[in-house]
């Protein structure tokens, strides 16, 4: 029986190593967020990490691959497999002035950690004042085949938890910038990495220890006249294809990626919208009480004057993502379903 | 039947090796995705234990389910076309290997660790009120035996006494992570505080298993409570197919899988012991072409519907 190899980015943990960035500076999104780590451990020797697998194995999907020969055993913490634990402990720590960051190995099983999550992390400093600098970073996502214990989107129940920073970046560089800024800052911060894009997707990402993404900014990805995109995540790489796609066709979409997606840089969407008066909104998470329900009410309740069409929506309903390749598909937005749906507001 | 035919479980054991091979061999060839946990070297435990198994008990497993699918009676060929992502798979091709359902049966399986203890109390407290005599099987890796929910579980099932087998497979290693890493005492004294007896056993040997699960169902099946059994085994393919496998040095993996093959030990006894070669061989040949067989029917299945994906969230009202 010979041994699988598994596609770059797939479920099934990186099977290969992490990677390295290419002679003229280019990083996968997998590796823009190891330098990340890398760097801010350099920096501060506040900042710890712990999380399952993370030493000897490298992490799941080998984004602490070296860590633990750079760093050590104190600073490089492989736990038992206790989730509520691990954000306990966290939790602890930030209070007594350490900046923890821990890896869930798939964000699917932050809800393992929930409690400590929702009701500790979220809530302390309200009530203390004490700050709380603790990072939970995971991968989360679908469209690998990896079924639905291990392809969660769980960016509304932490947005909607109150107290915890939410962050989905989509492109290396911001990806990099934007962990950065995440363990600088004195709040619990959730950052998800998407899966599907670990591998993906490469570009040139700054090399200055000390060049950081702002939270809460969003970002115009394309421009464009007709219909904004506004989305996040790895629904950003299909927004831009579908956005390509349709210049060819003579419809111009613009496409905005919010990066954050707690607190929300409204500003930016408002901006958009005023542009191009039609709002299509795409999450990969659910479509109720989602987080493109949050983004088209305040673009309905903020920016109605500007619209010629109704907010339109698409993201999956909310079930479990389903195994099978053609339930997975059916079930993810794809492609062909934001093309189709930004010609019919481009009709309007 | 109740009593250990080391023949016979000879054979299921093949037969169990043969399942997880050609499983492994889907994902080689690019016909199952995502992560596939498989049991081979963990093939005693399941063979050893399953004689004790009874039309009635319940089987909660966990993301290395298939063995354990196998002992609770779960049609092979449907759990096969589940993990070949079909139609007529156990759950329509809706969740895959770790997500394996068979309500005919009461079997169930879960990809969240730490998450099958808790939910083999409720099958229990269900056979202690109507079916006693009947158990509820919890199925848990090591690694498993760290999160909250297994203290949370031997306590209430000691508490109720409830009708549970908490069975521990330490096959050495949760993903990279040794056993002795990450876990403080004994395992199989871990239900001691609680009253819960335990026994320590190798889980290469299938009769010991079989021992060992024979003293605890007859106490918890005469309504005395739970009963924790602990196998020792080695897993022998990297944590889900494809794993580098890193963690482990190659000489001594070797040397391990040499020494703790659970069919490579039964077969030399029985030889020891007087069993013909042919006969074995025979045995294993027909092993070998029965699973065959089911993955045949398996692979043969259509895919499903992309429609489907959109039905099933919730249970159609009741009349
Ligand atoms: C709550 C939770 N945390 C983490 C994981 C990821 N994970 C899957 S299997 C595994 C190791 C389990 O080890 P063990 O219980 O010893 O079982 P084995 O894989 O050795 O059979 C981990 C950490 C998970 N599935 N669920």
């Amino acid at each position: 029986m010979t041994t699988a190899t598994v596609e770059a980015g797939a479920a099934g943990h990186g099977a290969e190593p992490r990677g390295k960035r290419t002679e003229d500076g280019q990083a996968t999104y997998l590796v823009a967020i190891a330098e990340a780590l890398w760097e801010e451990m350099e920096r501060d020797d506040r900042v710890y990490l712990l999380g399952e697998d993370i030493g000897v194995y490298g992490g799941a999907f080998k984004v602490t691959e070296g860590f633990l020969d750079r760093f050590g055993p104190d600073r490089v913490i492989d736990t038992p497999i206790a989730e509520e634990t691990i954000v306990g402990m966290a939790v602890g720590s930030a209070m007594e002035g350490f900046r923890p960051v821990a890896e869930f190995q798939y964000a699917d099983f932050m809800s393992s950690g929930f409690d400590e999550i929702t009701t500790v992390l979220a809530r302390y400093h309200y009530r203390s004042g004490v700050p709380l600098p603790v990072v939970l970073r995971g991968p989360s996502g679908g469209g690998v085949r990896a079924s639905s214990f291990h392809s969660i989107n769980p960016e509304p129940w932490f947005a909607h938890a109150g107290g915890i920073k939410v962050i989905c970046p989509a492109f290396p560089a911001d990806a990099k910038g934007l962990l950065k800024s995440a363990i600088r800052d004195d709040n619990p911060v959730m950052f998800l990495e998407h899966k599907w894009i670990y591998r993906r997707i490469k570009e040139p990402v700054p090399d200055d220890p000390d060049a950081l993404e702002p939270i809460s900014v969003a970002r115009v990805r394309r421009e464009g006249r007709d219909v904004s995109v506004i989305t996040y995540g790895a629904m950003v790489h299909k927004a831009l294809e579908a956005a390509e796609e349709l210049e060819r066709a003579g419809i111009s979409a613009e496409v905005v990626d919010l990066r954050t997606v707690y607190p929300l840089d409204e500003e930016t969407v408002l901006r958009s919208i005023e542009k191009t008066s039609r709002a299509l909104v795409v999450s990969e998470s659910y479509r109720f009480v989602g987080i493109g329900a949050e983004v088209a009410a305040t673009i309905a309740e903020k920016a109605f004057e500007h619209l010629d069409a109704p907010v339109a929506r698409l993201s999956p309903p909310n079930l479990p993502v389903p195994f099978s390749p053609t339930l997975e598909d059916a079930f993810l937005p794809q492609v062909a379903d934001i093309r189709t749906a930004i010609e019919r507001l481009s009709a309007w | 039947m109740d009593g250990f035919d080391p023949v016979d479980r000879y054979e299921r054991m093949v037969e169990m090796r043969t399942f997880e091979e050609l499983v492994g061999e889907g994902v080689a060839d690019g016909s199952i995705h995502g992560e596939m946990h498989l049991a081979i070297g963990q093939e005693a435990t399941a063979a050893g234990l399953e004689p004790l198994v009874r039309e009635g008990d319940a089987v909660v497993s966990t993301h290395r389910p298939h063995l354990h699918a196998l002992i609770a009676r779960v049609d092979p060929v449907r759990m096969l076309g589940e993990i070949f992502e079909r139609s007529d798979g156990l759950c329509g091709g809706k969740g895959g290997h770790m997500h394996l359902f068979d309500p005919s049966v009461d079997f169930m399986c879960t990809g969240i660790v730490g998450a099958s203890a808790p939910i083999a109390l409720g099958y229990a407290l269900q056979r202690k009120r109507a079916r006693p005599g009947a158990v509820a099987w919890a199925f848990l890796g090591d690694g498993a035996v760290n999160h909250g929910t297994f203290a949370e579980a031997l306590n209430l099932a000691a508490l109720w006494s409830l009708p549970v087998v908490f069975v521990v497979e330490d096959n050495g290693y949760a993903i990279s992570v040794p056993t002795t890493q990450a876990t403080a005492g004994a395992i199989h004294r871990r239900g001691e505080p609680f009253g819960i007896p335990g026994w320590a056993v190798d889980g290469v040997d299938a009769r010991a298993v079989y021992e060992a699960g024979r003293a605890a169902t007859d106490r918890v099946r005469s309504g005395d409570g739970p009963a924790l059994v602990v196998a020792t085994a080695y897993r022998f393919r990297g944590h889900y197919e494809g794993d580098i496998d890193h963690y482990r040095p190659r000489r001594q993996h070797e040397e391990t899988m040499r020494e703790r093959d659970p069919i490579a030990r039964a077969r030399a006894s029985l030889i020891a012991g007087g069993v013909g070669a042919d006969e074995l061989m025979r045995r294993e040949e027909e092993a070998r072409t029965r699973v065959r067989g089911w993955v045949d029917r398996a692979r043969a299945m259509p895919w499903p519907d992309p429609a489907d994906a959109l039905t099933g969230v919730f249970a159609e009202a009741e009349a």
